[in-house]
């Protein structure tokens, strides 16, 4: 395994910005099926032709994995804290996203520390649809 | 539309609460969740790891808890909210979902105000993930815009 990096490691203020992701009718069609909502999959609303839009928590699920496709280490985290979000714009199938992330604050605990982390989501047009904050409580370096 | 018997915001009570049925996760949800997501984190992929680890197994991802209340959500309510859009969320990830948990969600109503616009309202919902011990493991604040009735 790639040596993860530690609360210290991570300096505030490092941007990143990950790869994108198209959203599939088999990523509403799986998350349905996880989430037990099938709401998503009712298609007669909304106008004739137009692309459906998708569960606003599918895009938060795709956008958490995409965060771990950037090229720099990970950091340990031990758990996530705190999820404050904003969906600004609905995302629909088809529709390419990635997520601009940034770390704005930390906060050293005895077991630990807090990353406070800035979080956009963008489509393929540029456009901000979803934004908001990730709380991760991150392992400090093992004292040797 | 025929049968519509979704509460508008005219009719929805501050104060009214819902308790969901619950639901048991098991391992083929976090492995579905890893390979949707594509979140592989230890946390929830490696057993050998997470044996050594504070919580001693592999936990769900927070965001599964979330998904998965979601859709509890759902069902808590004979006549669902005529929603719009999900505008936001605040939520905390206060302990472990394991293997084998049985989680619920409690839904209680806590705010509503109107808009600059007449066809819509803002509801305000307070949400408990609750597991088989009583534990609130997921708890936060959702919000969403609700059609009135014209």
């Amino acid at each position: 395994m790639e040596t993860p990096r530690y609360f210290e490691d991570i300096p505030i203020g490092e941007a990143l910005r990950t790869p994108a992701r198209t959203v599939t009718e088999a990523d509403l069609v799986r998350f349905a099926a996880i989430a037990g909502d099938y709401e998503g999959l009712d298609r007669t609303g909304g106008a004739p032709g137009a692309a459906s839009a998708v569960p606003e928590t599918l895009i938060i699920a795709l956008t958490s994995g995409l965060g771990f496709r950037v090229p720099v280490a990970q950091p340990l985290v031990l758990a996530f804290m705190v999820l404050d979000w904003r969906f600004l714009t609905p995302v629909r199938l088809g529709d390419t996203v990635h997520c601009r992330m940034q770390v704005t604050a930390k906060r050293a605990l005895k077991e630990g520390g807090v990353l406070v982390e800035k979080r956009e989501i963008v489509n393929q047009r540029g456009e901000v649809v979803q934004e908001g904050e990730y709380k991760l409580l991150v392992a400090r370096r093992p004292r040797t | 539309m025929s049968g519509d018997d979704r509460q508008y915001f005219e009719e929805i009570q501050v104060g009214a609460e819902y308790v969901s049925p619950g639901r048991t996760v098991t391992e083929a949800d976090i492995v579905a969740f890893a390979g949707l997501s594509g979140d592989y984190n230890v946390l929830h992929t490696d057993a050998e790891f997470m044996r050594s680890s504070i919580f001693g197994e592999r936990i769900a991802h927070g965001l599964l808890g979330l998904a998965i209340q979601s859709g509890l959500g759902t069902r808590a309510m004979s006549r669902p909210f005529a929603t719009l859009a999900f505008l936001g969320l605040r939520w905390r990830f206060k302990g472990p979902i394991k293997i084998g948990d049985t989680i619920k969600v409690r839904i209680k109503v806590t705010d509503k105000r109107e808009t600059s616009k007449p066809d819509r309202g803002i509801v305000v919902l307070q949400r408990s993930v609750v597991n088989q011990r009583g534990e609130v493991v997921q708890e936060g604040e959702t919000e969403v815009m609700v059609e009135r009735r014209r």
